[in-house]
């Protein structure tokens, strides 16, 4: 067990590393883009792991969590000029409250009922955020959200800004390593595992769901807040239920309830949109059927085959051993 | 110890349990045997909260605990094993046996000094710490469930039908498991069986259960020659 986890995190600090090195090597401000959001997802997706992923209710609310999270720093620091740091934290105790209001209510629902609360609250956000042109400009959007420095350096540039959220992805990973290997991590997994024992130890299910709910909203606003200082603008357009189930997928496709798993969906479901694009008009439905195999023949996830391959040779070499 | 007082209780309109009063004494074995939909079950879930009596009140060490939330309820001191061997299969066996104990804030050490003494009672459990507990057999989880309720040092612990689904001889072993963790660490215990003839045999008075009344209580000596116990749950 141990040394599964051990080489989990050897995965983990080597995907790191690479994504570090990629800008060194590619100037396409372009790839740069798809760079920063694809480790924005990333970090979305520790947060829906918590939820979705370890304490196993479905939750299809991240894209409005992640625009209330774009939408009150980029507010709160275009029109008051409040220093994006600070509109960052504003963002992630919006989470915060997000993820307790909502969280109350909706979490007395389970299975397909709770997937339809989270689907309306996602809804409910866009209307607003379409509708109240007066605050957040509707479909026209919020342009010119400042970018901002570390001390001395201004994240001006794409590239800057990536090494950036690079470091947040990486305090917001270990974070998530130690909540998934403590008391609480355990407490998620028994809720998705067994409910009606939890009961019987005394432990509330509920404050439980509640807990993993507020952490997902939490990394969402986050994510969100990043992605409005990288992006520049945002628009109620971006914040669709597609946003949502896109961030499943990238749960899914990766590995449910694995950190390593979420990295590497997040890695594979940002880029082969992109790989696919020279199929011109068929890329949306390949990758539609490449999503539906992996979930087909890999319902544990991409990073399930390592496990997998290995699991076939150590039959082959045992079988060899027996004869 | 545990007094239950005269409680109804009710699913939605329906009512599942009728005037029940029943006693459990310091360091006694009480069994409640009852057929299916007597309402044993639902008596435990009472207690534990899980269910509020509509009448009547439930006292435990002299406190009134009919108000009290479930969660409370646990760190009271009260532990209930509910029927079908409701461990967490995904989990390893030691994870399994943390769970139990997250009502109390156990230091490291305390932790591994009760999970060494769980291994203690069943060292296959420690043989196989590491394992996810849906890899072990009907009985071994059985006694994971037990040794999980163990886990908090409870005062009093309450078992519904342990011996459910399980070989005639691990049933035995079963009840000698329980007779000891009476005898060793003076717990009282309330047994919820339907294998009544085993229950009357270990424990010190019995209650019988039907449609939500109890019919008959005793001692358990007595119980097993009534005529009417013998015809109904005895078999002859």
């Amino acid at each position: 067990m141990k040394r599964i986890a051990n080489r989990q995190y050897l995965w983990i600090g080597a995907i790191f590393v690479v994504l570090a090195l990629v800008p060194l090597f590619i100037d396409n401000n372009y790839y740069i883009t798809i760079l920063n959001q694809m480790v924005i997802n990333m970090i979305v997706v520790f947060g829906l792991n918590f939820i979705t992923g370890l304490t196993g209710q479905m939750n299809l609310g991240t894209a409005g969590i992640y625009a209330i999270g774009a939408y009150t720093s980029a507010l709160l620091s275009k029109n008051f000029g409040i220093s994006p740091w600070l509109t960052m934290m504003a963002a992630i105790c919006a989470g915060f409250l997000l993820g307790r209001g909502l969280g109350y209510p909706s979490l007395k629902m389970k299975g397909v009922y709770l997937s339809l609360t989270t689907l309306a609250f996602t809804e409910i956000v866009r209307i607003f955020a379409t509708n109240l042109i007066d605050i957040t400009g509707g479909t026209q959007g919020i342009n010119d959200i400042p970018r901002f420095a570390v001390g001395p350096v201004m994240l001006d540039t794409n590239t800057k800004y990536f090494y950036f959220i690079l470091v947040v992805a990486v305090l917001v990973c270990l974070l998530s390593i130690r909540i998934v290997y403590s008391k609480w991590g355990r407490e998620f997994r028994a809720v998705r595992d067994n409910a009606d024992a939890i009961e019987s130890l005394g432990l509330d299910i509920k404050k439980i769901k509640i807990r993993a709910f507020t952490l997902a909203a939490m990394y969402g606003t986050l994510g969100g807040a990043l992605y409005a200082h990288f992006n520049s603008y945002i628009t109620s357009l971006s914040f669709t239920t597609d946003l949502s189930i896109n961030y499943v997928i990238i749960l899914m496709v990766g590995g449910i309830g694995s950190i390593l798993g979420n990295m590497v969906g997040a890695v594979v479901v940002t880029l082969l949109p992109e790989l696919l694009r020279f199929l011109g008009d068929y890329y949306q439905i390949t990758y539609c059927i490449l999503v539906l195999i992996s979930a087909l023949f890999l319902p544990n996830g991409l990073v399930s085959i390592y496990g997998k391959i290995t699991g076939l040779l150590n039959k082959g070499s045992s079988a060899e051993g027996g004869e | 110890m545990l007094k239950i007082n005269n409680i109804d209780a009710y699913y939605g309109k329906v009512q599942v349990l009728h005037n029940v009063s029943l006693e459990v004494g310091s360091n006694e074995i009480i069994s409640l045997i009852g057929a299916n939909g007597a309402g044993k079950s639902t008596l435990m879930k009472t207690v534990m909260g899980l269910i509020k009596p509509r009448k009547g009140s439930i006292e435990f060490q002299g406190e009134d605990i009919t108000k009290i939330k479930n969660t409370k309820i646990v760190s009271r001191g009260i532990v209930y094993v509910p029927e079908g061997r409701e461990v967490f299969p995904e989990m390893s066996v030691r994870d399994n046996l943390e769970m139990g104990a997250y009502c109390r804030n156990y230091s490291a050490k305390e932790m591994n000094d009760h999970l060494e003494q769980m291994y203690a009672i069943f060292p296959k459990l420690g043989e196989r710490q590491k394992q996810l507990a849906g890899s072990l057999s009907g009985g071994e989880q059985q006694m994971l469930a037990i040794c999980r309720g163990l886990m908090s040092d409870p005062k009093l612990i309450m078992f519904d039908e342990p011996s459910l689904g399980l070989a005639p001889v691990i049933v035995e072993e079963m009840f000698k498991v329980i007779v000891r963790i009476n005898q060793e660490r003076k717990i009282p215990v309330l047994l919820v069986e339907q294998n009544a003839y085993m229950a009357l045999s270990i424990s010190n008075r019995c209650y019988v259960m039907a449609n939500g009344m109890i019919k008959l209580s005793g001692a358990s000596e007595e119980l097993l020659q009534v005529s009417d116990v013998k015809k109904t749950y005895l078999g002859g």
